[in-house]
């Protein structure tokens, strides 16, 4: 703890005084200690888990963490239909970035170019209007239907699905720019090309970043119903392949991998959005 | 304000060039149809859709429930998913926001569970459940905690710490701080998260239908791809989105009332 005692209000008489008092050891003290708390909740929940399936409560319908470690390990060095882990999980990644790189090339200029110009808006607004309310997951019969069950289907969805919020993102982005900067960039004799490149651009770019964060999220969400429906390879497949052959450690493994994947994307395109756009002001959530 | 609002008559173009819009994505899509260009096996065209709409009022065959009915199932499982999600979500985030004790045992099992998406606990509600509506309420009801919990937490964090000093000054205990100013000012937050959390429940109700149904709107597209209908898919989807709308434009409505004091 420091405290400043300060004799005069002059800051150069400013002394810090370094006080270290030794708490005594308190179940209060213990209670807000974050670590603590931290690991007796994850006790909790992997013990509650064992439990759980150790009283059967669920039937067949669980694994225990253990079962669930070893198969991942399993999946690591065996294959199932054909590909390990690494190759299931390649094969929706792959998927992913296809779908999120098309979706993100088309929506986020289109975004933009419907928030600066009325009648791209007039034309486009309606439209999409049109499509926004539909689940991606109600395009997938319509992708089997149009492409078959192969590749370009799930491509497809994951398209669909990312779009919205690319798009809706860099829309809002533009709009909800403070006027204020405008006319600063107006005083200063700036045109509507400056207008767009030095305030439009750089005033949007955090929201059409959080929208590139909201897509990659969906876009797992999407690849993963897909790959419910019908596939052959991706994390997907492995957890419908734990529900046909009744083994819940199979699926668990699934979800493992998934999660983790699913953070690993979301934190790399957190740090990015930090390098590539550092005047981020609002505080990210939680 | 800095800024008058000043009224700028819309130029008649502009008001024209939506509905321009509007009629000529429909007259392509029902030429696209007609002419042959696409065939009818892949897609219905608009007049096909509108009639099975209006057939499927009264019809119940061959997916076995009418529209109404299918419409009925499906908002029961989201409204019961989306409220029970509330209901847990958003005390949840509000504690986790201001007792540390609650977020230190809350907050490693949320963190772990949220990046799962929740079309991936399909299989395992499958396991637990069967295919009834409990599933897919507790599928729903996962895809909705996660915003509730998220924004009714950033919503107590951003608390203005002034407020929360000057209650302290005032000796307020941690709970008085908690119920008198925390909470209203994170009102705002947890009502936007209502909105999304809405939007979430619709979108994995459909997922969820898709895997495990035998009733509802979601399954009403799943028929009509195994039955190769296209008029039923796309009249599945369309109602999905104007229902998923509807449901949107009254918990915007409620929220306004509800917020009409409040301060945004």
């Amino acid at each position: 703890m420091t405290t400043a005692a300060t004799g005069t209000s002059s800051i150069a008489n400013e002394i810090q005084l370094e006080v270290r008092d030794r708490k005594p050891f308190s179940l209060k003290a213990l209670l807000k200690n974050r670590w603590f708390l931290y690991t007796v909740s994850l006790t909790l929940f992997f013990g509650l888990w064992k439990y759980v399936d150790y009283t059967r409560v669920l039937g067949n319908g669980i694994a225990p963490p253990e079962k669930v470690v070893v198969a991942i390990w399993r999946l690591m060095t065996d294959t199932v239909a054909g590909k390990s882990l690494w190759g299931h999980t390649w094969a929706s990644l792959n998927r992913i970035l296809i779908g999120f790189a098309i979706a993100s090339a088309i929506a986020v200029p289109l975004g933009i170019l419907m928030a600066l110009n009325r009648y791209v808006n007039a034309v486009v607004k309606p439209i999409f209007d049109l499509i926004k309310p539909m689940p991606p997951f109600a395009w997938i019969s319509c992708a089997i239907l149009w492409f078959g069950i192969g590749e370009p289907s799930k491509i497809f969805i994951i398209i669909i699905g990312t779009f919205v919020p690319c798009l809706l993102n860099a829309y809002m982005g533009i709009r909800l720019i403070e006027p204020q900067l405008y006319d600063v960039i107006r005083m200063l004799g700036g045109n509507r090309r400056d207008e767009i490149l030095q305030v439009g651009f750089p005033a949007a770019f955090p929201a059409i970043f959080a929208g590139l964060q909201i897509s990659l999220s969906i876009a797992w969400t999407c690849v993963l119903s897909a790959e419910l429906v019908s596939a052959r390879s991706g994390l997907g497949f492995i957890i419908i392949q734990g529900m046909q052959l009744a083994r819940p450690d199979l699926v668990l493994a699934g979800m493992v991998v998934l999660a983790f994947w699913a953070w690993a994307t979301t934190l790399i395109v957190t740090y990015l959005e930090k390098y590539l756009c550092p005047w981020k002001r609002e505080t990210s959530l939680a | 304000m800095a800024y008058e609002q000043v009224k700028v008559e819309t130029p008649l173009i502009l008001r024209v060039l939506p509905v321009a819009s509007l009629l000529c994505f429909f007259a392509v899509w029902q030429g696209v149809v007609d002419f042959g260009i696409v065939p009818n096996s892949m897609l219905a065209s608009p007049t096909q859709v509108a009639a099975l709409f209006w057939e499927k009022l009264f019809v119940a065959e061959p997916d076995g429930a009418t529209l109404l009915v299918h419409a009925y199932i499906s908002i029961i499982e989201a409204l019961t998913g989306f409220l029970l999600a509330l209901a847990v979500g958003i005390p949840l985030g509000l504690l986790m926001g201001w007792f540390v004790l609650a977020e230190g045992l809350a907050r490693p099992i949320f963190e772990m569970i949220r990046p799962i998406p929740p079309v991936a606990w399909i299989p395992l509600t499958i396991f637990w459940y069967g295919i009834g509506i409990p599933g897919k309420v507790f599928i729903i009801w996962l895809s909705g905690i996660v915003p509730c919990v998220i924004n009714s937490y950033v919503g107590v964090r951003m608390t203005s710490p002034t407020l929360i000093q000057m209650a302290r000054t005032y000796g307020a205990t941690d709970w008085d701080i908690f119920k008198k100013i925390c909470i209203p000012s994170a009102l705002p937050m947890v009502f936007g998260a209502m909105t999304i959390a809405q939007a979430y429940c619709w979108t994995t109700l459909v997922g969820a239908e898709y895997l495990a149904a035998d009733q509802g709107l979601g399954y009403l597209i799943t028929m009509g791809r195994r039955l190769a209908l296209p008029p039923m898919v796309l009249l599945g989807m369309i109602c999905v989105g104007l229902t998923g709308v509807a449901i949107g434009v009254v918990i915007e409505r409620i929220e306004k009332k509800l917020l009409a004091g409040i301060r945004r």
